[in-house]
Order: C-alpha cells, then sequence, then structure tokens
C-alpha cells in the first residue's frame, strides 16, 4: 500500500489545487486518474474501452436488467446489489485512504506520523533487547534481573506492535469483516479485546453461576476463546443439548490470542453423576485428549478426529442423565500442559481407565493449568432411553424419586412469651 | 335506620353497629368487580408511566430529528478523524507534562546550586526558602468581597487602602 501512497501523493496535490480553482470538471478528470489499486478493475475497463459496455458487460458494474439476464446466460453472476452496481457505475470509485476529504488527510497524516514514531521505537526497542541479550549474565546482574529486563522489554515491544496499527482505519475495517490475520499481533489484539467484551463475560457468569468453577477446578482464567459445535451448530456456554445430538463427538473451536504455539489437554467432565448409596454426586470423565497442538492461526479441532493412539486416551461417552436425576453439567475444560512439552500418552493410557476419577487428580498429577473452558447440559429427555441402551448404561428403566421428606409433628406454638 | 353515607363511614370507625342494610352496597355487581370505581369511569383509566408517555410523544414527534447514521465509509473516516484528534490532544498534554517537568526539574536544580555551590553553608538558600511575609492561605481573591450579581457602577474603588496591621 505504502508504494502506491507514494505514486498517488503528487496527483492528491492536484486534486487539491483543482479543488481550490474550484473547476468540478478538471476535478473529475483528477478523480478519474486516481485509479490506482484497482488493477483488476481497469484492465476489465480496457478491455471494455475495446469494446462498447452491452456487449460485454462487467459483472461488478452491470446495472440494467437486461445486461444482467445476459450476463446469467453466460453463467456470471453480477457482484452485490443492483443498488450497489448502479452506485458503482457512477462513482469515481477512488480508494479509501486517498478520498478527497481535508480534514481526513490531515488525520491521516498525524495518525502516519505517529507509526513512524512507533515503528522506531520498535526498532530502538529490538536493539535494546539485542544489546541486552549480548551482555553475559554477570555484568547484566544476575539471571533474575536479567530475564525479568527481557520480559519487560518484550512485552513493551509488544504493546508497540498493538499501537503501531490500532489506528489504522483499514485495520479496523479488515477486522471488522472477519479477515483479519490472526498471525499478527493487532488482529489477536482485537480479537482478544471483542471476546472480552461479551462473550468471556458470558461464559466466567455461567461457569461460576453454575458452580463448575468450584465443583470441577478450584480456579479457571479463560483465555483462549472457546467454541463448541456439535454438527454444525454452535451450543451456548450452559445450554441444554438434546441427547441423541450429545451422542456424537462434538467439535471445538479454540481461538488463542497469543503468539506460538500451545500443546493442551482436552478433557469433558459430567459432575452429576447420581450416586444412591453415598446419597451424593459423582464424576465422570466422558472424554480426554492430550498432546493436542493449538495456536492463533489453526483453531479447529474435531475431537473424533485426533489420533486414537497418541492423543486420545479415553474416546467420547455420550452424556446421559437418568429419569429423575437433576440436570448434569458437563464442563469442557481446555488445560495447557507445562512448558509445551508432550505427556507420554502410553503411560496416560495404562494409568487413566477409569472414568471416575476427578479433574483435580489429573491437573495435579501432570501439572496442568486451566487455560479455557465451555459448558453444556443434558437432562431426559424423549431420545435419552434409546442413547442410553445403545451406549450400553445399566438401569435404563429405573428412575429417580426424591426421598418424601416426613413433616415434623406438630408442635403447639405457646411458649412463655406468647402468653 | 338509613344513613347517609357519610355518616355510615363514621360509624364504621367508631364501631358504632348499624342494621347491615345500610352498609352493604345495593348494587350486585359492584360487590363482584374488583376495579376500584373512580378507575372505571370513562377519561380515568390508568395511562401507565407518565414520562414513559412523554418520551415516547417527544422521540416520535415529526420535529425529532433523525438518529445520525453513517454509511460504512462515511463512520470508518469519522473515526479515523476522531482516533486523531484524540492522539493529537494526548500528545500536546504529553507535551505539557513535559515541560512543566522540565521547568520544576530546572528550579530544584538552581536551589540545589544555591544550597551547596553559594560557599555560606547554605545561609541565602535558607533565606529564599523562608515563606515570612507572603500570603500563603490563599483562596480566590473575587472571595475577598461579597459576591453580587453585576459589576460594580464605578467598576474600581480607588479609595481603597489596605488595612494597617497593628
Amino acid at each position: 500500500m505504502a508504494h502506491c501512497e507514494r505514486a498517488a501523493k503528487p496527483l492528491l496535490q492536484c486534486l487539491q489545487k483543482s479543488y481550490t480553482k474550484g473547476l468540478p470538471g478538471l476535478q473529475v478528470q483528477a478523480t478519474r486518474a486516481f485509479q490506482t489499486t484497482a488493477i483488476a478493475r481497469e484492465e476489465a475497463q480496457t478491455e471494455t474501452k475495446s469494446q462498447p459496455f452491452h456487449k460485454s458487460p462487467d459483472p461488478a458494474l452491470v446495472s440494467s436488467p437486461r445486461l444482467e439476464r445476459r450476463l446469467l446466460r453466460q453463467g456470471i453472476s453480477p457482484i452485490g446489489s443492483r443498488r450497489r452496481r448502479a452506485a458503482l457505475e457512477t462513482s469515481p470509485n477512488i480508494p479509501f485512504e486517498q478520498l478527497p476529504y481535508q480534514c481526513f488527510q490531515e488525520a491521516r497524516n498525524i495518525l502516519q506520523a505517529d507509526r513512524e514514531e512507533k515503528l522506531k521505537d520498535i526498532v530502538t526497542i529490538r536493539e535494546k533487547i539485542a544489546r541486552l541479550e549480548a551482555v553475559p549474565t554477570e555484568q547484566a546482574g544476575g539471571l533474575q534481573v536479567k530475564n525479568s529486563k527481557l520480559v519487560a522489554m518484550n512485552l513493551h515491544l509488544d504493546h508497540l506492535k498493538v499501537l503501531a496499527d490500532v489506528n489504522d482505519p483499514l485495520v479496523k475495517k479488515k477486522f471488522e469483516d472477519g479477515q483479519g490475520d490472526m498471525s499478527k499481533p493487532i488482529y489477536r489484539y482485537l480479537a482478544d479485546k471483542k471476546w472480552r467484551e461479551y462473550r468471556r463475560k458470558i461464559l466466567v457468569q455461567r461457569i461460576t453461576q453454575m458452580k463448575v468453577i468450584p465443583d470441577v477446578l478450584p480456579h479457571c482464567d479463560p483465555v483462549v476463546d472457546t467454541k463448541l459445535y456439535f454438527g454444525r451448530t454452535a451450543t451456548q456456554p450452559g445450554e441444554f443439548v438434546n441427547s441423541r445430538v450429545s451422542a456424537t463427538t462434538p467439535k471445538l473451536d479454540v481461538q488463542l490470542f497469543e503468539r506460538g504455539e500451545k500443546l493442551v489437554t482436552i478433557a469433558v467432565v459430567d459432575s452429576d453423576i447420581p450416586n444412591v448409596e453415598k446419597d451424593g454426586f459423582d464424576y465422570r470423565t466422558h472424554y480426554l485428549a492430550v498432546n493436542v497442538p493449538i495456536s492463533a492461526t489453526s483453531t479447529k479441532v474435531d475431537l473424533s478426529k485426533l489420533s486414537s493412539e497418541s492423543q486420545v486416551v479415553l474416546p467420547w461417552m455420550a452424556p446421559t442423565a437418568q429419569k429423575g436425576s437433576p440436570y448434569h453439567r458437563l464442563s469442557v475444560f481446555i488445560m495447557e500442559q507445562k512448558d509445551a512439552k508432550p505427556l507420554n500418552v502410553a503411560d496416560i493410557k495404562a494409568k487413566e481407565t477409569d472414568r471416575s476419577k476427578t479433574l483435580r487428580t489429573l491437573q495435579a498429577r501432570y501439572h496442568l493449568k486451566a487455560i479455557g473452558a465451555h459448558l453444556f447440559r443434558t437432562q431426559w429427555d424423549e431420545t435419552m432411553e434409546e442413547v442410553m441402551r445403545e451406549n450400553g448404561y445399566s438401569d435404563v428403566d429405573m428412575e429417580l424419586r426424591r426421598k418424601r421428606v416426613e413433616p415434623l409433628p406438630y408442635k403447639r406454638r405457646n411458649p412463655s412469651t406468647f402468653r | 335506620m338509613r344513613l347517609s353515607p357519610v355518616l355510615a363511614s363514621l360509624a364504621n370507625v367508631f364501631k358504632i353497629p348499624l342494621s347491615k342494610s345500610t352498609i352493604t352496597p345495593t348494587t350486585g355487581t359492584r360487590s363482584f368487580s374488583t376495579t376500584n370505581a373512580l378507575l372505571k369511569r370513562k377519561g380515568n383509566a390508568p395511562r401507565g408511566d407518565r414520562r414513559v408517555t412523554l418520551i415516547r410523544y417527544f422521540l416520535w414527534h415529526p420535529l425529532t430529528p433523525r438518529p445520525l447514521r453513517f454509511s460504512r465509509t462515511r463512520f470508518l473516516r469519522h473515526w479515523t478523524i476522531h482516533r486523531a484528534w484524540q492522539l493529537f490532544q494526548a500528545q500536546q498534554r504529553r507535551a505539557h507534562q513535559l515541560e512543566l517537568q522540565r521547568q520544576w526539574q530546572a528550579m530544584q536544580g538552581a536551589c540545589e546550586e544555591l544550597r551547596v555551590g553559594a560557599g555560606d553553608g547554605g545561609k541565602l538558600f535558607r533565606k529564599s526558602m523562608n515563606k515570612k511575609g507572603i500570603f500563603r492561605d490563599l483562596f480566590p481573591i473575587e472571595y475577598g468581597r461579597m459576591q453580587t450579581e453585576a459589576p460594580s457602577r464605578e467598576g474600581w474603588n480607588h479609595e481603597w487602602k489596605r488595612m494597617e496591621k497593628k
């Protein structure tokens, strides 16, 4: 974009001059001369210059129904609405950053100057980091001092990288269109901000109000955006899922907002299995997979497609709820493995055959840290019986009933104070 | 025994026993309705919250201008200008802060020089730091007189003299 701006600068000045002269014809010519970015369109225009428009209409500009029909017969569908195409036909089609509005251009100059400054700062801090890394540890004042300095400088560097681009309207536009490149820090920053504004709040509210947080894990601060899909429909955190739907293995979309790759453990835990003998509830791990790589750009995790030798420890088990039992909370936890080191799958497979183990045990045993969570619920519904039979559960016909609490015997309320 | 309604209610208040026919309403339909009779009358029906009515009235009044709507690029241009203005103001604030800091540090450096480098054991410095004779409990000078709606007719009191200290 930079070289085209440089090329367009004299044109812009010419345009501003034409503004001051107040010659509308000249202005139109100047703006026409501007079309430097839309190279493809210009090529199309040169073609149309050789041929009249009605012979070979441009699908981005055609607006009359007759020409549209001709295009459709050729198998080309016109782009956008007819209204938009008609507007584009008459517009000079200037690229956004060269729009001839004085205040806008002044604003852009200020933002550009600021960006240059930020880029200079980035270069200097990079040099600083390189210099500090070159200094031997003893001279830098010890390992701890050196490391803390390096971490602080790297944080500042990341901050500067975001600041350099955060005022760019085109970056904002791209992000709003969902075309942001997640390998760049600015788009990660914007996505994180957007997530924290609403979706994370909802998630945290659900997992705390439904007491997943003290029940399954003592603490969780979600830093990755997790979406859960059964088939193609996304599940909201805490939604009731039909048992037939949840019998299929779900897919996850785990959006990391940091640089680099992480190895995570994914666990799905049901914390509400009723236990009649002890008059309480048990845990059951419905899914467990380790060594799942995620990064900011590769977010999709299909739980059914993970390799059964090297990743899946406990395959998916359909969540169920017996008739009469309260709803079951099935919580999905994304847990980061320490130092992004892979765990030994054979050992874990040999050890973790018991599905009734709690997640706290696993977390403590393998030094995991919860970085993302999701939650859905299941309860008795029409298809539950079938699903339970298919998956070989016992006690399908059993219905749980609450024990009737005998009322206390009537006691005449006549203490001394009433008299 | 038929009494006027006022007397009947008074009798009710003072628990004077009356014959039953006077207290119970004569019409049978009224006792079934829970609506207040005053409210039920035409024109007195509840109209909801008055504030909501007013808000609705002014919001949908034809003279109320339509909400400000921008097209995509227009909004982006607006946003660009807004960000640039914020940035510019922040730069100005920072420059001002830095200037103040510079001035303060220059002042402090001068004082330090006076204290250490003057060679009189810091006597000049102590003298200069002495706040005696300086009006110290400051308050805005316009509060030192009676507040008036408008300036006085002559504008300046030429006869004013500073009070003699005893």
